[in-house]
């Protein structure tokens, strides 16, 4: 018998009063895969999040997690989720060692198994040197990694983390992504993140991306970044329209996006004539080649209205 | 096994968050006392009271509930504070559940009102008549009256998103409860509206309580005291259990907030 994957939904909603702002998510997470989600500020990022944690009830469609429905049998999906929301959960009135014991006794660990999970979740996070300060003497990067080891001191199967590396340098950062990679790593967890970092999910098994309640695109990074084409042109200034219709014309576009200062344009072929056609081009202030970029597919899928007619592929 | 370690886990962090607001506090201990010897003396001089007893001694189970209210009304500023810093959404995604969130909560608020009473019930001797018996039976309903106080502020406290609403809030809640409640002076000179107002008011039974415990006359039943005191409290339980569900699926009706659009977080 095959297991169930980490995360399962199918047509997953939610509504705010008249506001739709989870419309229907269909996700299959296998065990142990990284994916990424991204999208705008009131995509329904979180509100996915928070359904798939429990925290919400459903309007429309079913999740389960490890099989388990996040309706009927919440108790059983608590078990294998580990969380971290946007603001960081640490209680400043105490300290370090403090924060995570209670972390401990809230996913029901007692006594010696609670200490020696705190003492585990110190080490790995890096945090003996402020295990004893109160937490409000900490930096902010130092008190996200305190959260870190709080959602992953009792081992889950799921990390569920809302945009885990917010407002943090990129030291930080980095050892944030080091100890969720050492996690995957050594325990097989799942880990679903959102991010505005679109860097930060290039190394993702898997992208969703989500825009005004709807998923627009999801797949792997790479795949995602071949559908607008093979290298992307950045071209700028008042002759920018004008050569974006000559490459459109050579059959070089793929993808034509607009931007506030030009186009961006998704190119396939060969490369020269392009760049024959660039060094021609009148009034071209600037012109970069470079590889696709998850903005670039960001950018290509999130878009409304007028903007999305001109983020099609050409 | 696994709830308790989360209720016993809550507990140990609220008490400890307590005992390091020192002001809040020496603040809560220092509210009754004022109330008994700066209130108190001076009413002794001037209040005549049915059967010559002293204005203090009658104030005192009185001074005692108020101490258990407002220490066990005012500790629920935690679950708001969890609230609007995302601690309370993590605590309700535990597998303990919001049953046992709940519980802790009222057990460590709880634990705040008798440790607030406890202190003045400590100077009982210098002020009223008391035996070790009945200091013992104030202590109980002092645990009770504390635990009521407790699961109101958490009822309070339960829509609630941001501490200064809590602090705009509960001082509204506070003061009625305790004035009309026949802590300070005695319902039956009160104007027929508002005495029918402290009947339905559950501090009045609190204090009540007490009163028997200390031996003094009572307006009800003590059997009524205790069942409204712990009616009250089971009530008043069951229904936080329901506004607090994570899943809002016994408060749909209310209208439900986009996540990102609260204060800070919600």
């Amino acid at each position: 018998m095959t297991e169930p994957p980490a995360i399962a939904c199918e047509g997953l909603g939610r509504d705010y009063g008249s506001v739709r702002a989870l419309d229907a998510l269909d996700l299959v997470v296998p065990r142990g895969t990284l994916v990424g989600v991204l999208g705008p500020n009131g995509a329904g990022k979180t509100t996915a999040m928070l359904l798939l944690a429990t925290l919400l009830a459903p309007d429309r469609g079913a999740a389960r997690v490890f099989g388990h429905d996040v309706t009927s049998e919440r108790a059983a999906v608590r078990r294998r989720l580990g969380l971290l929301f946007q603001e960081t959960s640490v209680d400043g009135l105490l300290s370090v060692r403090e924060n995570l014991l209670f972390a401990a006794r809230l996913s029901g660990m007692g006594g010696r198994l609670a200490r020696a999970a705190v003492a585990d979740a110190i080490e790995r996070g890096g945090l003996g040197a402020h295990s004893g300060r109160p937490a409000r003497e900490l930096s902010g990067g130092w008190r996200r990694l305190v959260d870190i080891a709080r959602a992953t001191l009792h081992r889950p199967d799921l990390l569920i983390l809302d945009e885990p590396t917010v407002g943090l340098d990129p030291e930080h950062r980095e050892m944030i992504w080091s100890i969720l990679d050492r996690e995957r790593r050594e325990h097989g967890t799942t880990i679903l993140f959102s991010t505005h970092y679109l860097a930060e999910a290039e190394p993702a098994d898997r992208v969703v991306l989500l825009a005004a309640g709807r998923v627009v695109a999801q797949d792997a990074p790479d795949r995602l970044r071949a559908r607008l084409g093979e290298e992307m042109a950045e071209i700028e200034g008042p002759g920018a329209e004008r050569l974006t219709r000559a490459l459109r014309g050579l059959g070089a576009a793929r993808t034509i996006l607009r931007t506030g200062r030009g186009y961006r344009v998704g190119l396939v072929g060969p490369r020269e004539p392009v760049v024959e056609l660039a060094g021609g081009a009148p009034e071209v202030a600037r012109f970069a080649l470079r590889p696709v970029s998850l903005e670039d597919v960001y950018f290509a899928s999130t878009r409304s209205g007028d903007e999305a007619a001109e983020a099609v592929p050409a | 096994m696994s709830a308790w370690s989360a209720v016993y886990g809550i507990v140990a962090r609220d008490l400890t968050r307590t005992t390091r607001q020192t002001s809040r506090l020496l603040g809560g201990v220092a509210r009754p006392f004022m109330w008994l010897l700066l209130v108190g003396t001076g009413y002794n001089a001037i209040a005549r009271l049915e059967g010559g007893l002293p204005y203090q001694a009658y104030v005192f189970p009185g001074v005692v509930a108020m101490a258990a209210l407002f220490g066990g009304m005012l500790t629920a500023v935690s679950t708001v504070y969890d609230r609007e810093f995302g601690m309370l959404r993590l605590m309700l995604a535990s597998p303990a559940g919001p049953g046992a969130v709940l519980l802790g909560r009222v057990l460590a608020a709880s634990l705040v009102g008798i440790l607030q009473g406890g202190i003045v019930l400590a100077v009982a001797p210098l002020v009223v008549s008391v035996t070790g018996e009945r200091w013992l039976l104030a202590l109980g309903a002092l645990a009770a009256v504390a635990a009521m106080s407790a699961t109101l502020g958490l009822l309070v406290a339960a829509r609630l998103r941001s501490v200064e609403n809590f602090a705009g809030i509960i001082n509204v809640i506070l003061f009625p409860l305790l004035f009309l409640s026949g802590a300070l002076y005695p319902t039956a000179g009160m104007p027929p509206a508002l005495r029918a107002v402290a009947r339905l008011n559950p501090v009045t039974y609190a204090v009540d309580l007490l009163r028997h415990a200390f031996g003094q006359a009572g307006e009800f039943a003590l059997a009524t005291d205790v069942v409204v005191v712990l009616g009250v409290m089971l009530v008043g339980f069951a229904a936080g259990t329901l506004l607090f569900d994570p899943e809002q699926r016994f408060t749909a009706r209310i209208p439900r907030r986009p996540p990102d659009s609260a204060p800070a977080s919600p």
